[in-house]
């Protein structure tokens, strides 16, 4: 650990972090641009210079490996006049239209033009011209504004694992851009109106909305898939203006996926902002009392096993626990989590958890991906796998659909025979298991939801078992879920009770008249064909499959507009925030569960959110252990038995289209059209 | 879309060309020279299909193609270019001997051909200098040019000292003495520091002391020659290897015993064709002799003088963007391909037999590549710390007729410009930074009261920002700027000065450290001419 000294201060760090770590260490701040602390070093714009002993001229201070017995001098007039002049340069070209920049007040070349520069008055004349960039429909660019830093272009080719972004030419003609006039093939896109320093990159969807000032900011958790990323929603009166990545070291660092971030638009299109009632054959508006004397009717008399509930994947755990709570109180053990029929649950949580925790990719030296596709199921989990690859050392072998995954792996095979085969120890890359320190199987939903997803979960178990993945505090067995709501579901136990029946069943049954009333929670994944002549009441937010076929329509808060848990891959539970009001007459949907309870006289034992989160903490510790991972318990799970020859599926079809809300989405819309209708997916090569 | 699909007769054109091994990413800049030596262009097509066959992006391809001003890129819109193009030397020498009156007669007259410019060509003793395609073309007129594209004006010749004519001289004893195991290569270490020898590219590094430093550094290690050669007004190098390529070639071969070098690299620039096909032959000579030469890796650079800088030189052999790299790590520690590597100029290895050989009573003379106004311009080995006047009267028969000393550039383009006062200063390192001036690879041009400052200064400026790698703030828009202020007539001296300082202060690599030179040369000891 070297000692230097930093304007006339001792500090001590960690060897191989650079000078200017050192004086943030130190409290001392050194103004940067290209500078990134996830991304490699460049060293090219020059604004952190500071003085070293003995050094002829100022170094750059994120570049240079910290020595012991180092004299660094940070606020010295040369330094003063090096960063100055850095500065002044930049603004030579860079066009002073703070006013009408998107990154206005949020800017770093505006916070250190004020704080280090001079006005660039001496240098205005000459702007130059830049033909604007094609980075997809999610970035609109400023090139005049880009001081070439290429933190942009090492985004792209370091974390988002795409080759497109490069500089070209040379000397004042380097451009920053994609080669050939198309987009950015990336769901990271997004990321990069947050590594451009400057205005160049900005939104495009969210061009000239609102001023960061007038937003109210709110911290939240994403839910358009399993991974928990932390967000921040910016919103203005009602509406949610706009979303970004807010730092979680262990679960999204500080990047979020182009769905996440992008489908906001969504949230404002085709919302149920009130009940409806079917009325000889059409949805008609109705007001709640309508609503609920309806469903109230239709389950007069009604035992408990004709009744059923299914959860989608957007649903937060307080809204399923009410669920659950009424069905029980109805005597209905028909009530499923898992739309898509994966064969997971039950009591070991172990069985269902991504164990090794995100964070604990960056420690596996051999990584066995079955029936999934991580770069779209689960972006920031790819991402962080790609980060790991990057670092050097680890195997990848994968099993399922071929996709691209941004990184390197040994295609193994396409389905259960080869899952069986590593099982069996017959191919090799099980050996490669055997010999890793810290292997682990990734099992996706592609291998789950399936006839017999049990017998491909015990497979799974096996290899796990076999390569000795479970040893000490390493549990390299690792289920990849695509819901978000999923993990608290089956931690809370939706799932069917004993003699009840699941998806697949509810369905059926409702086809075969067994069933005569589903209670849709959000839940659009399905069939909605399968339902037969069953009373159909839809709750949830937006006019998709479910609210076509619905008898009842409940209108409910989407996620930005409730407070609600969900638990994420880990088994992490996460809080989400609301940060604006649902639409119209719209609720909060354990409060619309609480509400109905008491019209048919089933009145649930909680009147306020907190005594409902106390009963979720009581069913499932987890629920009481915010933001931790547990160490999941293995104990049984999955069944022996036959697999089918039927290659793993893809669930995903459509990365940009995968919920309620992206396909309300017109900027989703366009994002799939352009990168999928046009042939060549983001994730698959196929 | 990740770009255009390359077309499956691109792909198999590629083949034809390339062949059917399998791409190594390192010789991307060896791919785009042959694609563009057998169509005279390089076409986004092909580009394309190169992207495939090395499993690149074709936006990779692209970054490094573009980078390079000998490459020249046809987009799918543009017509291919026909007929022979024409380069005219833009470098100061060349400037001064009217290279710019010719390239505008040479465009009025037409032709088939095109005409384009090029920098400095480093034969600035036969200016004005221009190339057609591959040939290049001393005391160019149009009737010469004319002659070049018909073929009839070949550089191409034996060298003077053949060889035989070296053995003969005890070339190659010393090599053998030390692989003979006469000699430790600690001893070849000592008697070079002895010696005084220091580094010849420019910076002035001492030989021995970074042989050592190499030398401690863990195998493998890799030696690269920095043939780059092409700081504007330097020809020594070329001289050398025109005239003894064999006293370079034993010095090479010595650098490589000493420290233990497995493969060694020549960055050989690309202006300098025929001296790729001479080192070519003179090595299977010496091969063919019974000298054991290892594997040697003769590469080509492509129009980028940061490309000179041993940096960014590295990045240019490893098939990338010349982009100078940030120290540390050293390319001592940590050079090409991420091995311990050697750097030594061509002419700092030409005088390794004679520096050990002689040890310290070595005599230090110095190779001046002087070109300008003077009556014979040329290579002139003088004792080091000579001085302008003595190098002009005693070595160069003079001024040239008409001619009166007015200012002169001690060290090529990154040198500075010094006025006739200082004429009787030494030319050595140390003695003339007080002036603001600097001696680099001792390329020395010489103005006289018949040249325009002014122009000259702009001249040079224009040739940094061309060449800037346009990586670093500084020297990105630095140069870019001096050369608008310069063209927009009297400038702000004090902006001028600001510019400067802060080019010198806080570019990354020496060409951004050096580019204000002439300015603030200029500034100080020709004030009138600038502001
Ligand atoms: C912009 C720039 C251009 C350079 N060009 C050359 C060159 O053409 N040839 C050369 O030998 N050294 C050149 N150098 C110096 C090299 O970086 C390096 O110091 C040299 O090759 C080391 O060899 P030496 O110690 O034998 O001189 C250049 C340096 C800079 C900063
Ligand atoms: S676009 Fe932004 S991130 Fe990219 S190089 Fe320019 S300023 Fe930097
Ligand atoms: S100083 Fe100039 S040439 Fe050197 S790295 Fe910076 S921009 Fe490139
Ligand atoms: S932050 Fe160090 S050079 Fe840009």
């Amino acid at each position: 650990m070297p000692t230097l000294t930093i304007d006339g201060t001792e500090v001590t760090v960690e060897a191989g972090c650079t000078v200017l770590q050192a004086c943030e260490e130190a409290g001392v701040e050194i103004p940067r641009f290209c500078y990134h602390d996830r991304l490699s070093i460049a060293g090219n714009c020059r604004m952190c210079l500071v003085e070293m002993e003995k050094a002829p001229k100022p170094i750059a201070s994120c570049a240079m490996p910290v020595g012991e017995g180092m004299v660094i001098r940070t606020d010295t007039a040369a330094v003063r006049k090096a960063r100055q002049g850095a500065m002044e340069f930049l603004l030579i070209n860079h066009p002073l239209d703070c006013p009408i920049c998107d990154q206005g007040g949020e800017c770093d070349l505006q916070d250190q033009a004020l704080a280090f520069g001079r006005d660039a008055s001496r240098y205005v004349e000459n702007k130059r011209a830049v033909k604007e960039k094609n980075l997809g429909p999610l970035i609109r660019t400023m090139m005049t504004r880009c001081i070439h830093c290429t933190r942009c272009v090492r985004f792209a080719t370091e974390i988002a694992g795409v080759e497109e972004l490069g500089a070209t030419y040379r000397g004042e003609d380097t451009e920053i851009g994609t080669y050939v006039e198309a987009a950015l093939t990336s769901e990271m896109s997004g990321n990069l109106v947050d590594v451009c320093p400057v205005g160049a990159l900005t939104s495009r969807p969210y061009a000239f909305t609102a001023r960061p000032w007038e937003l109210r900011k709110t911290e939240s958790i994403d839910v358009h898939d399993a991974v928990g990323c932390n967000i921040r929603v910016d919103s203005r009166g009602a509406e949610v203006m706009r979303v970004l990545p807010r730092l979680h070291e262990d679960v999204n660092e500080e990047w979020l996926g182009d769905r996440s971030r992008h489908a906001v638009d969504g949230l404002r299109r085709q919302r149920l902002d009130r009940p409806y009632l079917r009325v000889d054959g059409k949805l008609r508006p109705a007001t709640w009392d309508q609503a609920f004397a309806a469903i109230a009717s239709r389950m007069d008399g009604l035992a408990g096993e004709r009744l059923a509930a299914i959860a989608g994947d957007m649903v937060d755990a307080e809204t399923m626990l009410a669920m659950k709570d009424l069905m029980t109180a109805l005597g209905s053990p028909n009530i499923d989590c898992r739309q898509d029929g994966a064969k997971l649950g039950g009591r070991h949580r172990g069985g269902y958890l991504f164990n090794t925790s995100i964070a604990g990719i960056e420690e596996a030296d051999a990584i066995l991906l079955v029936g999934c596709n991580p770069r779209w199921e689960a972006t920031l989990i790819n991402a962080r796998i790609r980060k790991r690859w990057l670092a050097g050392g680890l195997s990848i072998g994968l099993i399922g659909p071929r996709v691209d995954l941004t990184y390197g792996y040994r295609y193994l095979g396409a389905g259960p025979a080869t899952l069986a085969e590593v099982a069996g120890g017959d191919n090799d890359f099980a050996g490669l298991l055997q010999a890793a320190e810290k292997p682990m199987i990734i099992v996706g939903a592609g291998a789950l939801s399936r006839p017999d997803g049990a017998a491909v979960l015990h497979l799974a178990r096996r290899i796990a078992e076999a390569t000795g993945m479970n040893g000490g505090d390493w549990n390299g067995f690792n289920v990849l879920h695509g819901a978000a709501s999923r993990v608290g579901g089956l931690d809370l136990g939706f799932l069917p009770g004993e003699g009840g029946r699941d998806t697949a069943g509810i369905l059926a049954g409702a086809g075969r008249g067994e069933i005569d009333l589903v209670w849709l929670l959000a839940a659009d994944e399905l069939d909605m064909g399968q339902f037969g002549d069953a009373f159909v009441v839809y709750q949830g937010h937006h006019g998709d499959a479910g609210a076509h076929r619905a008898d009842v329509i409940l209108p409910g808060a989407a996620y930005t507009e409730k407070d609600g848990t969900w638990v994420n891959t880990e088994g992490r539970a996460q809080q989400g925030r609301r940060a604006t009001d649902p639409p119209g007459e719209a609720r909060q949907d354990w409060a619309i569960l609480r509400a109905f309870s008491d019209v048919i006289g089933q009145t649930l034992p909680y009147d306020n959110l907190a005594a409902l989160r106390a009963r979720m903490a009581e069913l499932a510790p987890s629920f009481g252990r915010l933001d931790e991972v547990a160490p999941g318990e293995m104990g049984s799970f999955g069944v022996e038995g036959e697999v089918d020859a039927t290659p793993f599926a893809s669930p995903l079809g459509d990365y940009y289209l995968a919920n309620a809300i992206c396909r309300a989405s017109s900027v989703m819309a366009e994002c799939s059209r352009l990168y999928l209708a046009a042939g060549e997916g983001t994730g698959t090569d196929g | 879309m990740k770009g255009r699909q390359p077309d499956p007769a691109a792909l198999a054109e590629l083949r034809d060309i390339l062949g059917e091994e399998g791409l190594r990413r390192d010789m991307l800049l060896e791919y785009l020279h042959a694609l563009q030596d057998h169509h005279g262009h390089l076409s986004t097509r092909l580009l394309a299909a190169l992207a495939q066959a090395m499993r690149l992006s074709q936006a990779e391809v692209y970054e490094v193609a573009s980078f390079y001003h000998r490459f020249r890129i046809v987009g799918e819109a543009e017509a291919a270019p026909a007929g022979r193009r024409v380069d005219v030397c833009d470098g100061l020498v060349c400037q001064l001997a009217g290279a710019d009156a010719l390239a505008a007669a040479l465009a009025a007259d037409g032709g088939d051909g095109r005409i384009g410019r090029g920098a400095c060509m480093g034969r600035c003793e036969q200016a004005p200098v221009a190339a057609a395609d591959d040939s290049y073309i001393g005391q160019a007129d149009p009737a010469r040019i004319a002659a070049g594209l018909r073929g009839e004006i070949v550089e191409d010749r034996a060298p003077e000292v053949t060889f035989a004519d070296y053995r003969e001289g005890g070339g190659y004893d010393l090599l053998q003495q030390c692989r003979n195991g006469d000699h430790e290569p600690d001893w070849i270490i000592g008697r070079l520091s002895d010696s005084g020898l220091r580094g010849l590219g420019g910076a002035g590094f001492p030989t021995g002391r970074k042989w050592q430093l190499v030398r401690a550094e863990p195998a493998p290690r890799l030696l690269v020659v920095n043939a780059d050669e092409s700081e504007p007004g330097t020809f020594k190098d070329r001289y050398y290897l025109e005239r003894d390529p064999h006293r370079f070639i034993e010095g090479m071969l010595l650098a490589a015993w000493t420290v233990a070098a497995d493969e060694i690299y020549i960055y050989l620039r690309d202006e300098y064709p025929h001296l790729r096909r001479l080192l070519q032959r003179e090595l299977v000579v010496a091969r063919q002799a019974g000298i054991a030469v290892p594997e040697v890796h003769l590469r080509r650079g492509a129009g980028a003088y940061v490309c000179g800088e041993e940096s960014a030189m590295l990045e240019s052999i490893e098939g990338k963007r010349g982009l100078p790299r940030q120290r540390p790590p050293y390319p001592s520690q940590s050079g090409l391909f991420g091995r311990p590597t050697l750097i030594n100029n061509v002419e700092t290895l030409y005088w390794v037999r004679d520096a050990v050989n002689d040890g310290g009573d070595w005599p230090g003379q110095r190779s001046f590549s002087v070109s300008g106004r003077v009556r014979e311009p040329g290579v002139k080995l003088a004792p080091a710390g000579i001085s302008l006047r003595r190098l002009i009267d005693d070595y160069c028969g003079g001024m040239a007729d008409g001619h009166q000393l007015a200012a002169f550039l001690p060290g090529g383009a990154s040198g500075g410009i010094l006025p006739a006062e200082l004429a009787d200063q030494p030319l050595d390192f140390g003695s003339l930074e007080d002036h603001g001036g600097l001696l680099g690879s001792a390329a020395v041009i010489v103005l006289s009261d018949r040249d325009d400052i002014r122009a000259a200064v702009a001249n040079l400026m224009r040739f940094f920002a061309d060449e800037s790698c346009g990586q670093c703030t500084p020297c990105r828009l630095g140069t870019e700027k001096a050369v608008a202020m310069l063209a927009a007539g009297p400038a702000d001296a004090a902006a001028l000065a600001d510019l400067a300082q802060v080019m010198a202060d806080a570019s990354i690599c020496g060409l951004g450290h050096a580019a204000a030179n002439p300015l603030r040369c200029a500034l100080r000891h020709f004030p009138g001419a600038i502001a």
